[in-house]
């Protein structure tokens, strides 16, 4: 190239030919020139590092999408938007929200670039059309509520058992917890079909799972690792405790007026000395054994009731001065003296 | 942390004094733990031309927790009887790490991470200093490799500034 551009050198345009031969040559010298400097002429150190300055490369930003918020039509389904539960993105929710604490007079930082939007949870899933629809599409799985259970009273009435367990919701890898395990059965004495002696034994037989207050019988179990087993086995202890009350072994036979566990009336020599009393009076006195004492109606005697019952109360209740009142009230109608004057 | 540390010197020396046979070893005796740093912990100091830059989380000192900021993480271990105390704490902080590493110097805020049942959501905010393909490979690879690792389905929530300005709250 250069060569015929030599040749031109004759012609008129000779200042031009002479820019052009010197801009090309002083290019191609300069080429050249760069190259040998490569590779012959000593490494310069840079102090100033002007070098490295010219050749940083300039990061080529890509361009960053338009927010959500600013493509959203106002009737769309926000249900879409938010199916599930999500940490907050300023740029899909179109509220203009501000969190954080600042001085006074300033205004809160915005939701762009706002950890603490993004660490409290959020219900932007759960809006009231979204549960709406959700509960609607449930409840193609719902069956109706029976029409006679409508109170408390009636339920207790038909489901006398209570069965009591917890599920237990965490955060973890598992979703076991070692608590769901117990279950507790409550179930009230009363429901339970059973006769003065069964009753007596299975209130020692629960011991003090049984709650006088109440006439609850709380049985609890968390021996067996799940609540399967654990539920089984409270059903198998009720079930053992009430048969077992309803048997009668030889043995209980034997249980003498030491062995009560009350006070009662039938079996003691207050009985006794009321109907010795009451047949001496009537000049009827014989010898009666025990069987025959037990038996003898007492509704014969004109206030032996009340005073049975007056008994009876000051031994299991104990002194106080309402039973002893209601004991001299009953010894002086039985015995027909005046009533005690009150002061 | 001085005096703690002289005081479990100077009890480990009494019991020292009271061995009955020969010469006790010193090694065994002398347990140190890290200090607790009760004023200083994560308080910042003021810099003389005031332009350390600080993000809302660092500007609240942590006695402000529950009251102007809230926690990093969030579940239920921290709950009264709650269950794989050590566990959650142990695991959080080594996804933070992971975080930070593998996200290497574009995460702008405190790794916030909330588990809900055995969901692991870790929320950040992130510096727009890579391109999104980086984006999205470093998404994928940290939710994969944190679900291997935790067991649990792990998933990424992160949201984008420009630069690290656009989370400083204020220069001290």
């Amino acid at each position: 190239m250069s060569i015929l551009i030599k040749r031109s050198k004759s012609g008129c345009f000779n200042s031009a030919c002479n820019v052009k031969l010197w801009r090309l040559n002083s290019t191609s010298a300069d080429s050249a020139l760069k190259k040998g400097e490569e590779e012959e002429e000593f490494r310069v150190l840079d102090i100033l590092k002007k070098r490295d300055k010219m050749q940083r490369r300039v990061v080529k930003r890509t361009d960053v999408q338009p927010d959500r918020i600013d493509r959203m039509a106002t009737n769309q389904n926000w249900g879409n938007v938010w199916p599930g539960p999500k940490t907050f993105h300023p740029s899909s929710v179109p509220l203009p929200i501000r969190q954080g604490y600042v001085p006074k007079g300033q205004a809160p930082p915005g939701k762009k670039a706002n950890a603490e939007l993004m660490k409290i949870p959020n219900f932007l899933h759960l809006t009231p059309p979204v549960i709406k629809s959700q509960c609607e599409a449930l409840k193609q799985f719902c069956t109706e509520w029976p029409n006679l259970l409508n109170s408390e009273e009636s339920i207790e009435k038909h489901y006398p058992l209570e069965i009591i367990s917890s599920d237990y919701c965490h955060a973890s890898p598992s979703i076991r917890n070692p608590l769901a395990r117990v279950v507790i059965l409550r179930v009230q004495l009363a429901d339970l079909k059973l006769d003065k002696h069964a009753t007596d034994k299975f209130k020692r037989l629960v011991g003090d799972r049984y709650d006088p207050k109440t006439d609850l019988v709380t049985i609890t179990a968390d021996r067996c690792p799940t609540k399967v087993q654990n539920l089984d086995y409270v059903n198998y202890l009720l079930t053992a405790c009430y048969h077992e009350s309803w048997n009668f072994e030889d043995w209980e036979k034997e249980k003498t007026e030491d062995d009560m566990e009350y006070y009662d009336w039938d079996n003691n020599a207050s009985k006794r000395s009321l109907i010795d009393w009451y047949l001496r009076v009537k000049n009827e006195l014989k010898i009666m054994n025990d069987e025959e004492y037990k038996a003898f109606d007492i509704s014969q005697i004109e206030n032996g009731a009340q005073y049975k019952a007056s008994v009876s109360k000051y031994m299991n209740e104990g002194e106080n001065p309402q039973t002893v009142q209601e004991y001299s009230i009953a010894v002086r109608k039985l015995f027909g003296l005046p009533q005690k004057k009150l002061v | 942390m001085n005096t703690s540390v002289a005081k479990l010197a100077q009890i480990s020396f009494r019991s020292i004094n009271f061995t009955v046979q020969g010469t006790p070893v010193l090694a065994s005796e002398l347990h140190t733990s890290a200090p607790l740093c009760r004023v200083v912990s994560g308080k910042y100091r003021i810099t003389k031309k005031r332009d350390k830059p600080l993000t809302y989380e660092m500007a609240n000192p942590p006695h402000y927790i529950a009251h102007r900021k809230s926690w990093n993480s969030w579940n239920t271990s921290s709950l009264k009887d709650g269950l794989r105390r050590s566990e959650t704490a142990v695991e959080d902080e080594f996804i933070r790490r992971f975080m930070t590493g593998t996200w290497h110097g574009l995460v702008c805020s405190e790794v916030i991470i909330k588990r809900q049942f055995n969901h692991i959501r870790v929320a950040a905010i992130m510096r727009r200093a890579v391109s999104p393909t980086k984006m999205y490979f470093l998404l994928g690879y940290t939710e994969e490799l944190l679900a291997n690792w935790l067991q649990c389905p792990v998933t990424l929530e992160l949201q984008t500034v420009d630069s690290f300005k656009d989370v400083v709250f204020k220069y001290i």
